[in-house]
């Protein structure tokens, strides 16, 4: 009997794999992106050649960004952006972003938020087809858009759930927290003091929207891995797993956020945008980005198929993605220490 | 360098051998001759009292009246008052900010408690509060004394005060925060008389100060905790150990119009010395806190930069010591500050070389040693000859020290470097094409309408107006108008008019024109291309004259194949007209220069039969940096799609990394 421990970077090599072996379910998520992005082509293309192709400005910014430029269009063109790049540098900074700003938004700033929020009902729809998807040996196209309109309600509530868990979060213990403590933290000895307090309020809010996520995640997985169950007892069951195994399931979404930011610090030191032509010319620099966007979407669906791999690897056979074993094993065969089993009826899906 | 090798070293040397170290550098410099005749001068003694936040004192004020009429009233700033109450007009102009943060509700004060001439007659019941500036009936920060008889042109009075003045929470320039102290704007201090009267402003949310030179000797009393931490204009001639735990500090200089201190037990105090050839050596002293000593050589190199550029520049640095205080966290209130031979800095515990802080404040503040210590213009009436002359003079030195600047985006407290270069001045002053009609240049500081405004005038589009001026007459020949400019007015009280004095006397010619269109109006300034075709001339047709007869038959020298017709039509958009230049560039490299008075809304410039426009551009020597827009400064005659493609490409990518990233969470 082989007693295997089941490890977050093992969970998340098998979601990469499964991923990989899989890459239209990518595919997917890079094609969407590029569809709502690319509503942006027409107003961003005619306000950019109305603006740049007649002036000796341009030829400038053919390799690099002009501050002067960017500086002159925001001020002279508010309509474009409205205050969008602002509210972007509010949304890193130690005060935050609030909701008040998207008030502030006008023409294709405003544009791009509305497209966002479109993209995360989208994502809703295409979470239930990656999930399905990854499950069935045989997947396809056809199979992972059944599998997304199948469960795009539910899915969408766990979004929007997740999201209003999330920005509560945001607002109540980073926001928050900085306006009560702003006049304590100016009382602070050092700012070393401040900054490890802001550290702290940070920490915990991602700490806790980490949490939003891998607790919706689990939901989701469970959800399509127990379709035996009725629904309020898919959705608890998906909690409890989401607490009974935490560390794994952290391991997962670290992996995962720690292979992007790679992802995007590889992306930023070699900056194919930046140098003009003689570094790359218009087509293969739009290959280029979309290479990116696609790596970045197969990171995605590893990740999903990695938080499945975590909770429904074991302890029942069935639930896991692979072909039913020929044999039945034992129950503690694939067992990690730390698990508990899943509760409820084994049987096909 | 500093004195001692290695920080360590050299923070121990500071922290025990400092007091020792500076009675040798200091005691040949006390007897120094005064640069001017003083005018106002100051004796006081004063006690910290570190508990309370409070410092009372003595101060015997020695006044001349140097107009040529007699003085029947004294007027004095007592500016802490701006802090008393929001009734004040400090704090009805802030609207309770300061710098973007709101000001603490902390209260500062001062009172006088006797006021008497040398021959002991009161003063004190005489005294009343004006508010020249706004008639605002709470405010407290002028007070005006009758005198028993009028003091005469060229007579000189004493005057002994007691005085008592709370500080605030630092917040504005002034006060404390825990044990740290920037005692600033803390005594009673004389107004300005002028053959017009007093001048005598109130403290104002967005002005600074004007007073007289004259000789300063200051005696302070501090808990003994403040051994060796305490700094303050002038040299310090004297310390002694006072029964009760305390210590006494004291500080003299000559030929100033203000003077300041601070106090901190935390500071690490730094000396190090400032030696050019052919210039008397200046110490330095930071006062340093401990969180930024990897800092201080940063702080060091950028002062010791600013002092040779600006003297270079504007004349040598004539006090023989500099004291830089470096504030704590959440006294930043503090900081950014002038006052002479002290400045204030500031800057962050993580602070990247490429963000340049606290490079450029410290270059700033010590520009203002210069514009407002030297060259003591009145800050509240005409604002931009201090901080407008010394914003142009600081990119200046920064941009030689230095080079180009950066952006840079505060993410959770950590400031990052953007890698986009910026030109030094016309990119670090954009701010004023945000406000550009708003107000006139030349107001009141408390005349702005707002504090952008305030700030977008005063300090950025004087420095555009400064550096189009330059650009206009040449770098040697603007070197020499300041110069002229510094030379004749240094330890005096210069205006506007006694600038532009200096400019014309340097190029020979009369700017007012320039003045009256810059500081003087609140027009913008916009050039643009309108327009920019080439196309191929057409053959001529009609009737022509041939042997003395009309034909309709073009002559063979006007048959030969022809060139291209070109129309380039540049227009003013803005209010104010500069002169410009047009550039025209040919393909095949040939040019083609023009220069256009700009008076009118538009000019033509035709070329027939001349080779292929490739571009027309409108100052192409980019010399008249207040023009608001120059994206449309310059036109091809043949669209350029390949940046606009470019960047819609990277648009739609970006947008496809937001989606990703508002679905990441859930």
């Amino acid at each position: 009997m082989v007693r295997s421990r089941v490890s977050a970077a093992g969970c998340f090599g098998r979601g990469l794999k499964q991923s990989l072996s899989k890459p239209y379910l990518a595919a997917w998520l890079w094609l969407m992106q590029l569809l709502l992005a690319t509503v942006l082509v027409l107003p961003v293309s005619n306000a950019l050649h109305s603006l740049l192709d007649a002036s000796s400005t341009g030829s400038r910014m053919v390799a690099d960004p002009d501050y002067g430029w960017w500086e002159t269009v925001r001020r002279t063109h508010p309509d474009l952006l409205g205050k969008l790049p602002g509210e972007i540098e509010h949304a890193v900074g130690v005060e935050g972003v609030k909701s008040s700003g998207l008030a502030e938004l006008q023409g294709i700033g405003a544009t791009a938020i509305s497209l966002a929020f479109l993209g995360i009902v989208l994502h809703a729809f295409a979470l239930g087809g990656v999930f399905g998807a990854l499950r069935e040996p045989q997947a396809s196209l056809v199979v992972f858009g059944r599998e997304g309109m199948r469960r795009f309600p539910a899915f969408l509530a766990f979004t929007l759930g997740a999201m209003a868990a999330v920005l509560a979060a945001y607002r109540w213990i980073y926001l928050q927290t900085g306006e009560a403590w702003r006049d304590r933290l100016n009382d602070l000895d050092t700012e070393g003091q401040a900054m490890a307090l802001t550290a702290a309020r940070l920490t915990a809010f991602l700490l806790v929207a980490a949490a939003v996520k891998l607790v919706a995640d689990s939901v989701r997985a469970i959800w399509v891995a127990r379709p035996d169950l009725p629904a309020v007892s898919r959705l608890f069951a998906g909690v409890a797993a989401a607490f009974s195994r935490p560390a794994r399931l952290l391991g997962v979404l670290l992996l995962y956020v720690l292979s992007g930011a790679a992802l995007y610090a590889l992306w930023i030191v070699l900056d194919p945008s930046a140098g003009g032509e003689a570094r790359f010319a218009l087509v293969p620099l739009i290959l280029t980005q979309q290479i990116f966007v696609f790596l970045r979407s197969l990171l995605k669906v590893g990740y999903y198929a990695g938080i499945s791999e975590a909770l429904t690897r074991v302890p029942s056979p069935e639930y896991s993605y692979g072909p039913p074993p020929a044999v039945d094993l034992p129950l503690s065969v694939d067992r990690a220490p730390d698990e508990t089993p899943l509760e409820g009826p084994s049987g096909a899906i | 360098m500093p004195r001692a090798k290695g920080g360590s070293s050299l923070l121990a040397l500071a922290g025990n051998a400092l007091p020792a170290l500076l009675a040798i550098a200091t005691s040949s410099s006390a007897a120094a001759v005064p640069f001017t005749k003083p005018i106002a001068s100051y004796q006081i003694s004063c006690r910290l009292d570190a508990e309370k936040k409070a410092v009372e004192g003595t101060e015997l004020l020695t006044w001349t009246n140097t107009t040529t009429r007699s003085a029947s009233t004294l007027q004095f700033h007592l500016y802490l008052n701006a802090f008393r109450n929001t009734f004040s007009t400090f704090w009805r102009e802030s609207g309770g900010e300061h710098r973007g943060n709101r000001l603490p509700e902390s209260w500062g004060s001062i009172e006088l408690t006797r006021m008497t001439l040398a021959d002991g007659s009161d003063l004190l019941a005489a005294l009343t509060y004006i508010s020249p500036d706004d008639g605002n009936p709470y405010d407290r920060t002028v007070a005006e004394i009758q005198l028993p008889r009028p003091v005469g042109p060229g007579e000189t009075i004493s005057i002994s005060i007691d005085f008592r003045s709370r500080l605030p929470r630092v917040s504005s320039r002034t006060g404390w925060k825990g044990d740290f102290f920037l005692v600033a704007q803390w005594f009673p201090k004389i107004g300005v008389l002028q053959e017009k009267g007093w001048n005598c402003h109130q403290f104002h949310a967005q002005s600074e100060y004007f007073a007289d030179f004259g000789d300063y000797d200051v005696s302070i009393d501090v808990p003994a905790r403040y051994r060796g931490k305490v700094g303050a204009t002038g040299v310090r001639v004297e310390e002694r150990a006072l029964p009760g735990d305390r210590i006494l500090y004291r500080f003299r200089q000559e030929s100033v119009h203000d003077f300041a201190w601070t106090a901190d037990p935390g500071y690490l105090v730094i000396e190090d010395v400032f030696r050019e050839p052919g210039v008397a050596d200046t110490q330095i002293h930071l006062f340093l806190q401990p969180e930024h000593s990897r800092q201080a050589a940063r702080y060091l190199k950028s002062v010791k930069e600013a002092m040779s550029g600006y003297g270079r520049v504007l004349g040598p640095y004539p006090y023989s010591t500099l004291t830089i205080v470096d504030p704590p966290w959440g006294a930043y209130g503090a900081g950014g500050m002038e006052y002479p031979t002290f400045i204030t800095g500031g800057t962050h515990r993580i602070a990247p070389e490429s963000v340049r802080s606290p490079e450029t404040v410290t270059i700033h503040e010590f520009g203002h040693q210069y514009f407002y210590g030297l060259l003591a213009s009145n800050e509240f009436e005409e604002p931009w000859l201090d901080e407008g002359f010394n914003q142009y003079m600081e990119a200046r030195v920064v941009g030689a020290a230095y080079g180009i600047e950066h952006p840079f985006l505060e993410v959770f407290g950590w400031r990052v470097e953007v890698h986009v270069p910026m030109r030094t001045p016309v990119d670090t002053n954009r701010r004023y094409f945000a406000a550009t009609t708003v107000d006139a240049l030349a107001s009141p500081a408390w005349k702005f309408r707002n504090r952008t405004s305030y700030g977008a005038h005063v300090y950025s589009k004087t420095a555009l107006v400064m550096s189009t001026l330059e650009r206009l007459i040449g770098t040697p020949t603007m070197n020499r108008a300041l110069r002229l400019y510094a030379d004749r007015w240094r330890f005096k009280h210069p205006t506007t008019v006694d600038w532009i004095a200096a400019v014309n006397d340097a190029t020979g010619h009369d700017w007012r024109w320039f003045f009256d269109r810059t500081f003087f109006s609140s027009g913008a300034v916009d050039y643009a291309v309108e327009e920019a075709t080439s196309e191929r001339a057409n053959p001529p047709k009609g009737m022509f004259e041939s042997d003395g007869r009309l034909e309709e038959k073009v002559p063979r020298e006007l048959a030969a194949p022809r060139g291209w017709d070109t129309l380039v039509t540049v227009t003013r958009r803005g209010d104010v007209a500069m002169p410009v230049e047009v550039l025209l560039r040919f393909e095949g490299g040939k040019t083609y220069r023009s220069s256009w008075d700009g008076e009118g809304r538009w000019k033509k410039f035709r070329v027939a039969n001349g080779p292929k426009l490739a571009e027309a551009v409108v100052d192409p020597g980019e010399k008249i940096l207040l023009d608001l827009d120059r994206t449309n400064n310059g036109r091809l005659v043949t669209a350029d799609p390949r940046a606009a493609s470019r960047w819609t490409a990277r648009a739609v990518f970006w947008m496809q990394n937001l989606i990703d990233f508002l679905t990441l969470a859930w």
